[in-house]
Order: C-alpha cells, then sequence, then structure tokens
C-alpha cells in the first residue's frame, strides 16, 4: 500500500494502538512483522513471497559465511555467490528480464540473426530494488568482517520487512536498524507528535508539490513528440526535478515519521540536495542512504580511490553506471548514470589539478557554483524521465536553444505554478542548507511552527490526491 | 558477546526539537479542523453534495466484478457520457425488473468495451451501447482518467478496493471531497492569457456530473442553474466546425461492431445501440460532421443489430439539454422511460425475460 492513501491511514491507526497495548515486546514485534507483511501483500499477496525467499536465503548465508571464518576464502566466497546469485537473479528476472532479451534480440539482429523473443508479461515486485539491497548489505556486512550474523529471527525478518523503509528505502543497514530491536519501543509523547509532524510534511511534499503542482508540467513537455522550445523544456525538466525530489523526499520523510510514532529511528535520506555545490556534495545529499551503499558495497570493494588514478575513473563511472542501471531497466537510466559519473570525475579531475578543496569562502560563488551544480543536475534529470534517447533529445536539444519550430506547450498557470514552487524550493533548500530542522523548529516560535504545520495539513486535505505510486516504487 | 554490543556504534536515533510540541499539534488540530468545516461549507456553497461518490477506475471496477460475480445473462450498458447520464437506472429497474449494470464511462470510446465483452465466452447478456457519434466513429479511446479499465477491474490490489471503501465512507458525508473541485484542479480553472494556441487546462473538463451507488450518474445540477459553468461546458465541446469525420474511421468502427455483435449473438446475448439527444450547435455540427447516414444508419445496417435514435421518436423530443450533449435530470428520466419501453417492445432479449420475471 502507500503511504498517501486512505488505507494506509487505517492501517497506521490500528498499527499505532496494537503498538500500545500492554504486550510483551516479542509479541510486538511479531505483530510489527505480520503488519509489514500485510502492508507487502496489500499490493499484490504472492509476491509476499519473493521477500519471504530473500529473507530467509541470506539468513542461512550469513549464517553460513560466518560458520566458515575460520576456512579458506573460497569457501566463503561461495556462501556470498549464492547470496549474490539469489537476489540478484531476483531482480535480474523481474526488473531486467525483458531488458535484456531486447538488447539480445538487437545483439543478433546486429548480426543479421532473427532472434524474436517469448512475451514478457512479468510484473516488477514492488520495492524488490530495495528489499535486496537491504538482505544484501547484511550478508556482505558479515562476510566482509563487519559484523556477526543476528541472532533472532524475528529481529532480523523484521529488519528486512520492517514497512516504512521496506519498499522504498531508506535502505537501512543492520547496525541502524537491528539494535532498536533489543530492548521495548514505544514513542513518547514528542516523539509521536514530531513523527506525525514529519508525515504531514512528507505528504505535503507528495500530495501538494508533487503530485498537485509539479506533475502536470512535467507529464505535458515530455509527452510532446516535437520540438521543445527553451522555456517549455526548461520548465519541464525543472518541474521533473521538483517532482522527483518530491516525490522521493516526501517518501522518505513519511517513512521516517512512521517509524519515529512506533519509537524507532530511520536515518535521512535527502538532505538539500538542491543546494549541492557540486557533485560529490549532490551525493552527499541527494538518496543517501543508496549512495553510501554503493560506496561501501561497490565502489570501495572495486578498489575505491586506492589504486591508480586511472582506476580511481573506471571505479567511479562504474559504480554510477550501475546505480544508474538500479533505478530502472533502459538504457536511459545507464546515460543519467553515467553524466554523473563524468561529473564526479570532472570534479575530481579539476580538484586534483588545482588543488582547490572545500567550498568557496565568498557566497556569491557558492550560490554561483551551487546553481550550476543544480542546472546540471536538472540535465541528468532529462535522461532519467525520458522514455527514450529520442525523447531525451528533444528536450535536450530545447534546454541549449536548438529547437526549430517549437509550437508552445505550457499554460500561462503552469508556467507560474513551476516557477513558484521551484523558486520555493530552491530558496527553501539553500536557507536550511547547513541546518538541520530539528535545530530550526526548536528556534522558531510554537505557534509559528504550528501555522505551517496546520497549513500543510489543510493543503494535503484539499488536495485530497489520488494516491498515486510514489515514482521509486518502480525501482 | 550479546548482540548490543555487535550493533551499538551506527544505530538511528532521530533527535526531537526542544519545542512546546504539544501546543503546535493542538494549534495545528484546532485550524486545520477550522479550516475543514470552512473549506466544506464553501463547497456546499457552490453545489458540491455529500454523497456523490465522484466517478472512478475503482467504482467502475465495483460495477464490472458484479457481471462476473453473477450469471453474465445481465443488462449491461457501455458508452461514454451520454448514455451514462441520460439512463436512470431505477426506472430501468421498475419497467424491466431488472437492474442494468452501468459500465458507459464519461469521455471514453466503448468499441474496445464492446470488443471485450464479445471476447468474453461467458456474457451472453444484453449490451446496451450508447452512441456519440464523435467519439464512437472515431479512433479516440478516451480521457487517461479512465484508461486500462479493461484490466484493472481485475488487478485491482486488496489495498485499492480497500481504500476505495473507505473514500466512499467519506464521500458520503463530505461534499468537498470531489476530484472535481480539489486545490490543484481550481487553480487550473483560473483563465489566463496563453501562448499560442494552448487552451488546456482552462478548457479541461470541469465537474459536470453527479454519481451514486451503482453508479447512478445524472448531470450536475449547477450545469443546469450556473449559466458560468454551463456555457464553459459549451466551450469545452466546441469548436463546432462540423468538419467531416475521417471515413475511414467511420468503417473501422463499423467493421469492429459488425465482428463483436455477431460473436456475442451467437452465443445468445444481445446488442443494442441507442443516440442519446444533443442539441443546438453540437446537434448540428454532428449532422453535418458524421451524417446520419454515413453513421448511425450504416451502423445498424451492418450490424444487424436494433437501434434507437432519438430523432426517430416523437417521445423524445423537447428534452431538455442545458449544455448541448447531456440531458438535465428529469429530461433523463423522460428519457429512459422512453427507450427503455421502445427495447420493451421491439427487442424480444429483454421483453421475453421480462414477461418470465413477471410470470413468475
Amino acid at each position: 500500500m502507500v503511504f498517501n492513501s486512505l488505507t494506509f491511514i487505517v492501517f497506521f491507526a490500528v498499527l499505532l494502538l496494537l503498538h500500545r497495548l500492554p504486550l510483551s515486546w516479542t509479541t510486538k514485534k511479531f505483530n510489527l512483522l505480520i503488519a509489514s507483511y500485510v502492508f507487502y501483500a496489500a499490493w499484490n499477496p504472492p509476491f509476499i513471497i519473493l521477500l519471504w525467499a530473500s529473507t530467509i536465503v541470506d539468513w542461512f548465508i550469513a549464517r553460513g559465511i560466518y560458520a566458515a571464518r575460520d576456512k579458506s576464502r573460497l569457501h566463503r566466497r561461495s556462501w556470498l555467490v549464492i547470496s549474490v546469485a539469489v537476489n540478484i537473479g531476483f531482480i535480474g528476472f523481474f526488473k531486467y528480464g525483458e531488458f535484456l532479451m531486447q538488447n539480445w534480440q538487437a545483439l543478433m539482429a546486429s548480426l543479421d540473426i532473427a532472434y524474436v523473443p517469448p512475451e514478457w508479461n512479468i510484473v516488477l515486485p514492488v520495492g524488490i530494488s530495495f528489499y535486496t539491497f537491504v538482505t544484501m548489505s547484511y550478508t556482505l556486512d558479515v562476510y566482509l568482517g563487519r559484523s556477526k550474523p543476528i541472532k533472532s529471527p524475528l529481529d532480523y525478518a523484521l529488519f528486512v520487512t520492517f514497512f516504512p523503509h521496506l519498499v522504498a528505502g531508506p535502505i537501512v543497514r543492520p547496525t541502524q536498524l537491528v539494535p532498536q530491536f533489543y530492548e521495548p519501543k514505544q514513542a513518547n509523547r514528542d516523539q509521536m507528535l514530531w513523527g506525525i509532524g514529519l508525515i504531514i510534511l512528507g505528504l505535503f511534499e507528495k500530495v501538494v508539490i508533487a503530485d498537485g503542482g509539479l506533475a502536470s508540467a512535467a507529464d505535458a513537455v515530455f509527452a510532446v513528440e516535437k520540438s521543445v522550445g527553451f522555456a517549455d523544456a526548461w520548465l519541464g525538466t525543472l518541474a521533473f526535478s521538483g517532482q522527483i525530489f518530491c516525490d522521493f523526499a516526501g517518501y522518505s520523510t513519511i517513512a521516517v515519521g512512521a517509524a519515529l510514532c512506533l519509537g524507532f529511528g530511520l536515518p535521512d535520506n535527502f538532505r538539500m540536495p538542491y543546494a549541492a555545490i557540486g557533485f560529490s556534495d549532490f551525493w552527499r545529499r541527494w538518496h543517501i542512504s543508496l549512495s553510501t551503499w554503493l560506496r561501501d558495497y561497490l565502489y570501495v570493494p572495486l578498489g575505491g580511490n586506492r589504486g591508480s588514478e586511472a582506476r580511481t575513473y573506471v571505479n567511479l563511472m562504474l559504480t554510477m553506471l550501475l546505480g544508474g542501471l538500479w533505478h530502472g531497466a533502459s538504457w536511459t537510466f545507464v546515460a543519467w548514470g553515467g553524466l554523473h559519473g563524468l561529473y564526479l570525475a570532472a570534479e575530481r579531475w579539476i580538484r586534483d589539478r588545482t588543488g582547490i578543496r572545500g567550498e568557496p569562502v565568498r557566497w556569491i560563488n557558492r550560490l554561483a557554483l551551487g546553481l550550476l551544480t543544480y542546472a546540471l543536475v536538472n540535465v541528468t534529470w532529462v535522461f532519467f524521465r525520458a522514455d527514450t534517447f529520442e525523447g531525451a533529445a528533444r528536450i535536450l536539444q530545447g534546454m541549449f536553444g536548438f529547437a526549430a519550430e517549437a509550437e508552445p506547450v505550457l499554460a500561462t498557470i503552469y508556467m507560474i505554478k513551476v516557477g513558484v514552487l521551484i523558486a520555493c524550493i530552491v530558496a527553501t533548500q539553500w536557507l536550511m542548507r547547513d541546518r538541520e530542522l530539528e535545530r530550526v523548529v526548536s528556534r522558531t516560535p510554537w505557534w509559528l511552527t504550528g501555522l505551517v504545520c496546520a497549513a500543510m495539513l489543510f493543503a494535503v486535505i484539499v488536495t485530497q490526491g489520488s494516491g498515486t505510486a510514489f515514482i521509486y516504487f518502480q525501482f | 558477546m550479546g548482540n548490543s554490543s555487535m550493533w551499538s556504534n551506527d544505530v538511528t536515533v532521530r533527535e526531537i526539537p526542544k519545542a512546546r510540541l504539544v501546543a503546535m499539534g493542538w494549534l495545528a488540530f484546532v485550524l486545520v479542523t477550522a479550516g475543514v468545516i470552512a473549506w466544506e461549507l464553501q463547497m456546499r456553497s457552490l453545489g458540491l453534495v455529500a454523497g456523490d461518490l465522484d466517478d472512478s477506475k475503482a467504482h467502475w471496477a465495483v460495477e464490472r466484478r458484479k457481471i462476473a460475480a453473477g450469471d453474465y445473462d445481465d443488462v449491461v450498458i457501455i458508452g461514454s457520457s451520454r448514455i451514462l447520464f441520460d439512463t436512470n437506472l431505477d426506472v430501468w429497474e421498475e419497467m424491466t425488473g431488472r437492474r442494468p449494470i452501468q459500465l458507459a464511462l464519461a469521455g471514453t470510446n466503448p468499441r474496445p468495451f464492446l470488443t471485450d465483452f464479445a471476447a468474453d465466452p461467458d456474457f451472453k447478456g444484453l449490451l446496451v451501447v450508447g452512441v456519440t457519434p464523435d467519439i464512437f466513429f472515431g479512433d479516440w479511446l478516451g480521457i487517461p482518467l479512465f484508461a486500462g479499465l479493461l484490466d484493472y477491474w481485475k488487478e485491482q490490489t486488496p489495498s485499492e478496493r480497500f481504500g476505495h471503501q473507505v473514500g466512499l465512507v467519506l464521500s458520503r458525508r463530505l461534499a468537498f471531497l470531489d476530484s472535481s473541485y480539489t486545490l490543484t484542479a481550481l487553480i487550473d480553472q483560473v483563465n489566463l492569457r496563453n501562448r499560442g494556441e494552448i487552451v488546456r487546462p482552462y478548457l479541461d473538463v470541469w465537474k459536470l456530473w453527479e454519481t451514486g451507488d451503482d453508479r447512478q450518474t445524472h448531470l450536475w445540477s449547477q450545469i443546469e442553474d450556473n449559466e458560468r459553468l454551463r456555457g464553459h461546458a459549451r466551450l469545452v465541446w466546441g469548436p463546432f466546425d462540423g468538419k467531416a469525420m475521417d471515413e475511414e474511421a467511420i468503417a473501422r468502427a463499423c467493421s469492429q461492431a459488425v465482428d463483436a455483435v455477431k460473436k456475442i449473438r451467437a452465443r445468445g446475448g444481445e446488442v443494442v445501440f441507442v443516440r442519446a439527444p444533443s442539441a443546438s450547435l453540437y446537434y448540428e455540427h454532428e449532422l453535418h460532421a458524421g451524417p446520419r447516414a454515413k453513421t448511425w444508419d450504416r451502423l445498424l445496417r451492418e450490424t444487424g443489430a436494433y437501434g434507437i435514435h432519438f430523432d426517430d421518436y416523437p417521445e423524445m423530443q423537447g428534452l431538455e439539454v442545458p449544455e448541448w450533449s447531456h440531458l438535465s435530470r428529469d429530461s433523463a428520466t423522460r428519457f429512459t422511460r422512453a427507450y427503455v419501453g421502445v427495447l420493451m417492445k421491439d427487442v424480444p432479449w429483454l421483453s421475453s425475460r421480462a414477461a418470465a420475471q413477471a410470470g413468475s
């Protein structure tokens, strides 16, 4: 089920009630586990079997790896290979099967071999990319000697399945969540209120800004099959930049809030990414749990920056290309990741050659570099949003002023909405760039925060929303 | 070694603001409650009513599943908005003893649904197909709101089904829960000068109908009462330029209908076509764009199906068509009584079952 649905409101209310009943901690954890399975099965019950399979496989493999700690590296590695094969096998079949078939067909066609792949009618299980990364991080941590296997199967299953992070992250590590299951947890009054506040903030981002304010403009521009003019191309892309941020950051904020209402802490997944100065800064602020996962389990094992300069660049590009592919079975996602890889490599090259470290001191330089970063990030969003390279090329031609005889696309009301909302998003992110929300709320008069909270909730209610799925569900 | 020592370094602990959260919560609660009450009163003053269930894919799916759960010997209505708004299900039931299943959809071409029923080997009921000429005889499939319905009713998730039921409970009590009067929809209704020939979203269809249980739908009363809303609707239906419809598209539509009617009749089902009234400039536009001989008459001739065209019956004249495309609520009742009366007389599938039911 999705957070922005009436079903979730009923589900969450019942769960909160159950969690506050005078039951044993083990019973409450069982309740949470069952509720998490219900949360997942409410979308498509049969796919819960995949979730169980992924959970069970990594439970046993992590124990196998730990039991073989005194044996040869090959022995331990063979356990790891099974885990990776099963998890990547699931993703590969359900998410990349059709993509692989299509590419195989294209390859055969280039060799003049006629190959018609079977019809591929496989539904992508929601959140599969997220929970397989969660279970893999557990096994990898045990393999790399960073941790020991979890003793309780209940704690382990709950770690994998805990519904706030299950289908769209944050991609939690065992170290961040599992210890919280050892002692009874119940939110105190302030945690509950702050958790509800975060849920309202996340819903506001998703329902009011992403779906209500920006989606129409982005959809209209990216649906055009002819030339797109400069203003429309930029506004459509800016709209998507705001939509994807508010959609995904909104989800993560609701996840953090929901967990907090139950007494648990989940890590931040976003930290004002559109106020980033440079691309390494951007990736410290955007989808933090994925970027750190890729860093720790892909970039570093590949050698990171410990080898030659050339090898570092290769590792960087590989990580970003695979990060792009993780988002979806399409070469446009790979291009998106590749472009970010190029940005990161260019930034590294410039820093290495000039010796410049850190951020500029003067605010005007910081702002200029920040806006340049945001503009270049927008160029990458074109590949992320467009369905094809032709579609991306159309938008990019418009953005760089090469569109010929383009018809206007966006109505004035859409242009105003995009302009106002994007200005507000970017300005807010710059204001909050080096601040924590909790500290800001602590310093703000209570009545003002209450007023803002009321305004957001009222806007959510009157915008209503249609329960549209979050964009990252499809990944 | 205990578990806690293994993991304790990185565990996530959320900071809670040091602020008067309880006071904030109460303030927000009071303000939101007051705001929602004010919004509800404002929406009621604009003509929205509690109990208008807001047609949706989920609402349609409930009706569609009634066929799959029954004996497939149903009366099913498909079509676009005209047959949807212009049919009174209570009158149907009163006259025939059976309540039709209303599956017509606003802004949607019924042909894919006709084909779908033809492909369903279990369906052997009476299919009443509403014909709005510029939709039925064209290639346009319909508005995105209802896209994918042919599969949706089978694939709807448990979460969506439950959410729809909760939504119904709320919609019966709160008037403001209406997809045409969301904050976003209201902002998009602001009329500003646009570049080029852009007309949307201002010329998107605004609220036009009210929906109840069983998808009993009728024209929203405000379209009859509010000149601005009525004028906007007429503007949306335009331009009434009489531009001729594509002959090939008409041929494709007829051919598809022929195939479907044949299949349904072959297993004991029946198909009838109904052309509901239009008026004024819209009616004249339709006469020029798709003359009856080239569209309606051809459809009946090629399919061999029975059809009711409102022009042919005196009892279907003089009806009120406020925005030139849909009947007022009272006229819809009159029209239903008239066309069901004709069907009862001329369509054996219906009259024989009605007689059998009356006899039993």
